[in-house]
């Protein structure tokens, strides 16, 4: 014991002058992250074969859970809190107008192959890649401000300027986005030859992939494992002083099905795996049982509430009056079985939705009461008010032109939350005089039927973001993606106000106005004027937001919740196996 | 014989070009293209759409990059690009091969081996309590997916403790280098996959071999060879045998395809890096020159297996040479 510590301090010594390392983890003992042990190595389930290993090269949720641990950007999160903390920045400062970031970075950083890191890399990451149109993942409309990219420059070896079109408030989140070396990617021009950079790094060159990050590459066999070795040139430690990561090797397995990835945990070959409600009695009672894993239930914050939407611009006018009035989405909301939709579909593994932000944001206001209590009598009584009576007595309500008050609800049948909640909704709905027919489509299919407009109704899944900014294109009214009414953007992409009720205009204002405004307090209470508005109005109808599950088998130490690929937040720096 | 199989041969260029605007028609008339999922991405402007369908060619029409395609393949051998991969599709057609190959011919042989045995005893035996069971188990098998099989297999491994529940090795032997342990854990897993994929196999070949040795059986020839005083070893195998397994030559020149289509569900649930999957998930993602390579060297080997079934065929019955 004497000796290890001896040898450790020894180490230490030795190292410390030489690595300005960066201690981490103090602050992060809510999470119960504590001191580990070095060594080991740590097995997690993998999707699919990632498309490639060039993070700019596709648009592939396994390729960015792989590569979280091998690249870095200038800012992080943290773990505990989700906000944003240095990364290979080492500090910013802003100017007063918002408009001119400063970043100093890390001196001590060095890429795997030993190479330093430096500013050159970041402009080039950003002006070659970043913004470059020809580049599929690329990044433009994330850091575009006032209808201009934003501006890279360097200053110094270690100092880079960023200056904004216009001040925005949410400008640290975007640049989560990862650096690339540039004295791997300089030899092929990625503004000339677009083509080029896209097959650099792919699936059959996984060796030459350089980083900063924890980990660097081991291996790739295709269709069965992906493996990442400790870097050891990484540049964080423990409170303690032991150099981060603990582990030596993580190593994806690439599981296709996810019920063979929950064979293959309980069967010992993984040790985390991330599972749903349906999945939850069954590992429940093995763990009960003794099993020699934990069943960890978090709060998210990330993950996609199910909404309930009606299409305001439907080709039926009858239907459509019927949908923009909002006393017939009070109805549908009333007539939504929360309590028995998160106990029986969910499992109980799920709360109250927010609306458009997570109930552990720090955006999120609280509007469950807003979202009322499951009443079919109530929304009897608002159906009534709005003259839908049952005119001729065939058990459901008639529209104003004679027609039966019926429509089509678009879900997605691969899921194993839609299916069920359909039924549901279809029973209660009956019982009140209205006729829901649910049409079953794969659920990858959803979104392009809804922004086809399509639809009548339609149960969709969006995700909930740290930032409400991040999720413009879905809520503010005119945009891409607010696809039950397309009819408030036209053809050129621009706002129709006309088009708007008067509470999608201020809607969109807010959104318009938390872009630029800067002061954390006045965005805070902005979102929160949207979430009121949003609660009272009903564009859509939130139904649930599902807690994270996972499993972790006792061995594994510090485990903290994976919120699956969501750039720099990386927990599996802290992991150690016991 | 030789001019036959020329023949044979040379037909088989023009048979695959229209088998391949077959398939690239339909291809291209499934609803979308791989371009949509980019449509979709708030993360991705219009003008990065553009260019991606630019750099991709898809904004040619259809006829033209079909014809883009063909000529690549035959002025270079250039199969295409993978959309979603970035890579050449030959290399990743080449990653997979191997083990799809080898987990066919191994699936093959060993479905044949039970198959053949069991379908001439139950042929000759045909009312004793044995071949009632074995002949319940054919029906069975062949009425049972074989995903169902895979997940009660797994089930039965989980329940006994064992850990080799789906793949084809152990995490840490995956990128071992081959040794005898690594052997020794690949066998281990090896019989779940090769009775999932194989029960389907053994069933039919069971059921056609036994049908095909009752039909035999009650021929002239054999009456004629059993009255010439024979011994009933020698009709059998002789003359009996040999002539009943003529139908399974050209049933095993059809399984070739099977290299890739073969259970693609069960491959996903039994967690198998074979082809299967790639061909599924190209089809999902519409990333078209992946599918294409893979449907035409489908097509190309069940080509190529019924004209090897007709040679082995010609070889195996006189009277098939001569007409």
């Amino acid at each position: 014991m004497h000796k290890l510590t001896f040898l450790t301090l020894g180490l230490l010594l030795l190292g410390a002058p030489a690595l300005a390392a960066k201690t981490v983890g103090a602050n992060l003992k809510s999470v119960g992250i504590v001191p580990g042990k070095p060594g080991g190595t740590y097995t997690l389930p993998l999707g699919d074969n990632p498309s490639t290993f060039n993070y700019y090269g596709a648009i592939d949720n396994n390729t960015y859970t792989v590569l979280n641990n091998v690249l870095e950007s200038l800012v992080e999160y943290n773990l505990a809190t989700y906000k944003l903390e240095p990364g290979l920045a080492e500090s910013w400062t802003t100017s007063k107008d918002g408009k001119v970031w400063t970043f100093k970075l890390r001196k001590d950083v060095k890429w795997h192959d030993g190479q330093p890191f430096n500013a050159d890399d970041v402009v080039f990451t950003y002006n070659n890649i970043i913004l470059n149109p020809g580049v599929r993942a690329n990044q433009i409309p994330n850091l575009t401000f006032g209808g201009q990219p934003v501006k890279v420059e360097k200053v110094d070896n270690s100092t880079v300027r960023m200056t904004l079109n216009q001040a925005a408030g949410a400008f640290l989140q975007p640049l989560r986005t990862f650096i690339f070396p540039q004295h791997v990617f300089a030899k092929v021009d990625p503004l000339k030859n677009p083509e080029n950079f896209m097959k650099m790094w792919s699936t059959d060159k996984a060796s030459e992939v350089v980083g900063t990050g924890p980990f660097k590459f081991g291996g790739y066999v295709t269709g069965q494992k992906v493996t990442l070795v400790k870097n050891p040139l990484y540049y964080k430690v423990d409170s303690k002083g032991t150099k981060l990561p603990y582990l030596d090797r993580l190593e994806y397995l690439i599981v296709r099905d996810p019920q063979a990835q929950v064979s293959q945990f309980v069967a010992g070959n993984l040790d985390e795996v991330n599972i749903n409600g349906a999945q939850f009695p069954d590992l429940k009672q093995k763990e009960v049982a003794g099993a020699p894993f934990k069943i960890q239930r978090s709060k998210a914050l990330f993950g996609s509430p199910p909404h309930w939407s009606f299409n305001f611009d439907v080709k039926d006018p009858a239907l459509a009056k019927v949908f923009r009035d909002l006393r017939f989405r009070q109805a549908m909301q009333s007539a939504v079985n929360r309590p028995r939709v998160i106990n029986d579909i969910y499992n109980t593994i799920a709360m109250l939705p927010g609306h458009g932000v997570s109930p552990i944001s720090e955006f999120y206001v609280n509007t469950t009461r807003a979202l009322g209590k499951y009443d079919l009598k109530a929304a009897a009584a608002k159906l009534d008010a709005m003259g839908l009576k049952d005119t001729d007595k065939d058990g459901f309500r008639n529209l104003p032109g004679g027609k039966n008050l019926e429509f089509d609800v678009t879900y997605g049948t691969d899921s194993t939350i839609y299916p069920p909640l359909i039924t549901i909704l279809q029973n209660d709905l009956k019982s009140i005089g209205v006729k829901i027919n649910p049409k079953g489509i794969l659920v990858a299919n959803l979104l392009s039927t809804g922004m086809s407009s399509s639809f009548e109704s339609m149960i969709l899944a969006f995700g909930d973001q740290p930032d409400p900014q991040l999720r413009r294109e879905i809520w503010q009214p005119g945009q891409a993606l607010h696809y039950w009414h397309l009819s408030t953007r036209d053809k050129d992409g621009k706002p129709v106000f006309s088009a708007m009720q008067p509470w999608e205009k201020r809607i969109y204002d807010i959104f318009d106005q938390g872009a630029t405004v800067t002061d954390p307090i006045k965005r805070k209470a902005l979102y929160g004027e949207w979430q009121a508005l949003f609660s009272k109005n009903l564009p859509v109808i939130m139904i649930a937001k599902a807690d994270n599950l996972a499993a972790v088998s006792n061995k594994v130490g510090n485990f903290v919740y994976n919120l699956g690929p969501i750039p720099t937040y990386n927990t599996h720096t802290f992991i150690y196996m016991k | 014989m030789l001019t036959y199989a020329l023949r044979r041969l040379l037909g088989i260029l023009p048979t695959m070009l229209v088998i391949s605007a077959v398939c690239f028609l339909v291809i291209q008339l499934q609803p979308g293209s791989f371009i949509d999922q980019y449509l979709e991405d708030p993360r991705m402007s219009r003008e990065t759409v553009a260019r991606i369908t630019e750099q991709l060619g898809l904004n040619q029409p259809a006829w033209m990059q079909y014809l883009r395609w063909i000529e690549g393949i035959f002025l270079r051998g250039d199969f295409g690009f993978s959309f979603t991969n970035s890579r050449p599709v030959t290399s990743m057609i080449w990653d997979s091969l191997g083990w799809t190959v080898f987990l066919a011919v191994i699936t093959m042989l060993v479905s044949w081996l039970v198959a053949i045995p069991l379908g001439v005893y139950t042929a000759l035996n045909r009312y004793g309590w044995p071949a009632t069971i074995m002949n319940f188990i054919g029906y069975f098998s062949l009425a049972t997916p074989d995903y169902l099989v895979a997940m009660l297999l797994s089930a039965l491994v989980l329940k006994l403790g064992w850990t080799n529940v789906n793949g084809l090795f152990s995490p840490q032997f995956i990128d071992a280098p081959w040794s005898g342990p690594k052997v020794l854990d690949l066998l281990n897993h090896l019989w779940i996959p090769v009775i999932v994929l194989g029960l389907e196999g053994v069933a039919s070949i069971m059921r056609q071999m036994r049908a095909s040795m009752l039909d035999v059986m009650n021929q002239d020839f054999v009456r004629t060879a059993r009255s010439k005083g024979l011994a009933s070893k020698v009709v059998l195998w002789r003359h009996t045998f040999r002539n009943a397994v003529n139908p399974l030559i050209s049933i095993a020149g059809l399984s070739l395809p099977n290299l890739i289509n073969a259970s693609i569900i069960g491959s996903i649930v039994l967690n198998l890096p074979t082809i299967g999957p790639l061909l599924y998930s190209s089809l999902i993602n519409k990333d078209q020159y992946l599918a294409m390579t893979l449907l035409m060297l489908s097509a190309l080997l069940l080509l190529i297996g019924n004209l090897l079934a007709d040679l082995a065929l010609a070889w195996a019955d006189p009277r098939v040479r001569f007409e």
